[in-house]
């Protein structure tokens, strides 16, 4: 039997000195490990943010960040179901983390020109405050926002199946709470967004003109701009203040259907990401087995006083270990520190928008911002614990196999 | 006195020459003789399509001003249908389902029984209400009206140029123009029936000028005018089981 060599607590203080008796291998690998943690972390950073941007930027235009309203509206948007009264709105605004909020009155109309009518879901909205919490304002293409009642705001796409132009009459009829009304309206601007349901949908009105055709004096909902990726926690923390018959709903409840599509999407980004873990795991695997190999005399020199080849597997491993938690270390504090610089300044909204048209579509609006996450850091651990489970199967294996005699004489 | 005999002749001379010219008076008694008072009618709809052309029978009762109900007739395929208007409200009875329906916003551009008119057109907003008239010309035997419309006013049209025939003002055609100065819609009046010192068009063609070949005839029979209408013809009962 072959005595022992090493205590076991003295195996870590081997390997923790062997790794800086070969400072520049170590560097090397701990930059492997590094890079790999900073781009796992970047990649799940950029990969969230951009379906946080989407989400956000589709609010924008299809809804809000935030919005409340009652219950039996959320089911059912009727203005029969709106809002019994505007009065919680200062203690809203008040609030940590609200931004601003606009009072909207939204109703379902029939739109005519002289030539085709269409059925639409017409927006009454604040015109000063509306450019605080949508997206719609910024978007008009030709003429310009609502100033006044009488006025109109169309999606290019709706103006054209109208064939109604700048200046021109269209009319809105509806029927809500004062029973069958219509108005003739003037448009004055034409959102072009790129998101397909907001050029082929939108009808801005003043929210007089929309309490004139509905009958119902307050508003249907009032919409919030929160600080981004708060939104459901806002929401939640909104509720004390609200009277008991309103809720605030987050962009995921109001966005529905695109959410789940975007959640879907996230399932196969997972995939994807374990597959990028694997990548970065091999590589530094392949760092590892190049020191090991580089090292074949000095395990067959330690072989040789006594060091059993189980022992000497286990310090490789340990070593591997520690050079990946440094770099592990010192990737999260890179990676950390770049994604928060990618997530406070719009750094890809202009790299995305130089690809042109194809990404507005998506509704992120020329700004993406990187998410952040504790968990990133877990699934760069996760990457570093697949590394060293390479370092056992593969470079520690072949350490197990050593022959003393034969690695003392390799060159 | 001889002044004051002078005045007087310059007032009755002036006096018939300005109410024949005041374009609200004409737009009234226009808009007068085309309503017509309460009445029971049998209403035929022939709607003309480039390939094919449609018979509509359908039996009428209105009050002259805000109520109707229409009841059809013929042809089998379509009869049973009914539909009453109280203001801008149109509910609809389909047979089929046996069910009375309300018409939603986005249903009141659609085509009434497939014909050239829309719901929008039966709920027949008041032409005095949403347009300013001007005279446009005017001779011994006619006067044409050009209709803008009001600021806001639920129309989506440019103008409307309106011709009646004097005396009496009697409708002969109404143009209607987009807001680039085309004439898209045409309706022509003719056949009046004497209804208590008013001229009501018996027969109305409904024409799409953007579309050649659209065109829509009614023509009133069997009609009779001043009517006592109950107050029953005008509810949901009466869509199904008549009145």
């Amino acid at each position: 039997m072959t005595p022992k060599t090493t205590s076991a607590p003295a195996l870590p203080r081997l390997a923790w000195r062997n790794i800086w008796r070969h400072r520049r291998r170590t560097w090397l690998l701990v930059l492997v490990v590094a890079y790999a943690t900073i781009t796992t972390i970047l990649f799940w950073g950029v990969q969230d943010g951009f379906a946080q941007s989407v989400q956000v930027g589709n609010a924008r235009f299809l809804s809000a960040p935030a919005l409340i309203t009652t219950p039996q509206y959320f089911e059912d948007p009727d203005p029969e179901q709106g809002l019994p009264s505007l009065d919680f709105l200062p203690r809203v605004e008040a609030q940590p983390g609200v931004k601003a909020a606009a009072p909207r009155l939204e109703f379902p109309a029939l739109i005519r020109s002289a030539y085709t009518a269409d059925a639409v879901r017409a927006r009454g909205v604040d015109p000063l405050l509306e450019a605080k919490v949508s997206n719609l304002p910024g978007a008009i293409a030709q003429g310009r926002m609502l100033e006044q009642p009488g006025e109109v705001v169309l999606g290019q796409q709706l103006a054209e199946r109208l064939d109604a132009r700048l200046g021109e009459r269209v009319v809105l009829d509806t029927s809500a709470l004062a029973g069958p009304q219509a108005l003739g309206l003037q448009v004055v601007g034409l959102v072009k967004s790129g998101i397909a349901p907001v050029d082929r949908g939108t009808v801005l009105v003043h929210i007089q003109d929309a309490r004139v055709l509905t009958g119902l004096q307050t508003a249907t909902g009032v919409a919030l701009d929160v600080t981004r990726g708060q939104e459901a926690r806002i929401a939640e923390a909104l509720q004390p203040v609200l009277p008991e018959n309103l809720r605030a709903y987050d962009l995921t409840q109001l966005l529905g259907g695109l959410s789940s599509a975007i959640g879907t999407k996230q399932s196969s980004t997972f995939l994807i990401g374990m597959i990028f873990s694997l990548f970065a795991a091999l590589a530094v695997t392949s760092t590892v087995l190049v020191s090991v190999l580089e090292r074949t005399r000095e395990f067959g020199m330690m072989g040789a006083v006594g060091m059993t080849p189980p022992r000497l597997a286990a310090m490789v491993t340990l070593e591997t270990v520690f050079a990946t938690s440094l770099g592990w270390a010192l990737g999260l504090v890179l990676g950390y520190a770049l994604n928060y610089w990618m997530a406070t300044q719009n750094v890809l909204g202009p790299v995305f928008a130089s690809y042109g048209a194809a990404w507005e579509i998506l509704g992120i609006g020329g700004e993406i911002y990187t998410a952040q996450s504790p968990l990133y850091a877990l699934y760069a651990a996760l990457t570093i614990a697949l590394a060293a489970l390479f370092s056992i199967l593969i470079p520690a294996r072949r350490v197990l196999a050593l022959n003393p005699a034969e690695a003392m004489r390799t060159e | 006195m001889n002044l004051r005999f002078l005045l007087l002749i310059c007032l009755l001379g002036l006096g018939p020459s300005n109410a024949a010219t005041d374009p609200q008076a004409v737009l009234k008694a226009v808009v007068d003789n085309q309503r017509g008072g309460s009445l029971r009618a049998t209403l035929t709809l022939n709607i003309t399509r480039p390939e094919r052309q449609t018979q509509l029978v359908l039996e009428v009762a209105s009050d002259g001003n805000e109520r109707a109900i229409t009841w059809v007739k013929a042809p089998p395929r379509e009869a049973g249908q009914a539909f009453l208007r109280v203001g801008d409200n149109i509910q609809l009875y389909n047979p089929t389902l046996k069910r009375v329906l309300r018409l939603p916003p986005s249903g009141r551009s659609d085509s009434f029984l497939g014909s050239d008119l829309s719901y929008s057109d039966l709920a027949g907003r008041d032409l005095e209400q949403d347009f300013t008239p001007r005279v446009e010309a005017e001779s011994d035997t006619e006067i044409t009206l050009e209709l803008l419309p009001r600021p806001q006013a639920p129309t989506p049209y440019g103008k409307l140029v309106l011709r009646a025939s004097k005396p009496g003002f009697v409708p002969r055609e109404v143009l209607y123009y987009d807001q680039r100065g085309q004439a898209v819609r045409k309706i022509t009046f003719a056949q009046w029936a004497q209804v208590g010192g008013r001229s009501f068009p018996t027969q109305v063609t409904v024409e799409d000028l953007l579309r050649p070949g659209h065109r829509t005839q009614m023509v009133y029979s069997n009609y009779r005018f001043g009517v006592p209408i109950p107050e029953s013809c005008f509810t949901v009962r009466a869509l199904e089981a008549g009145c």
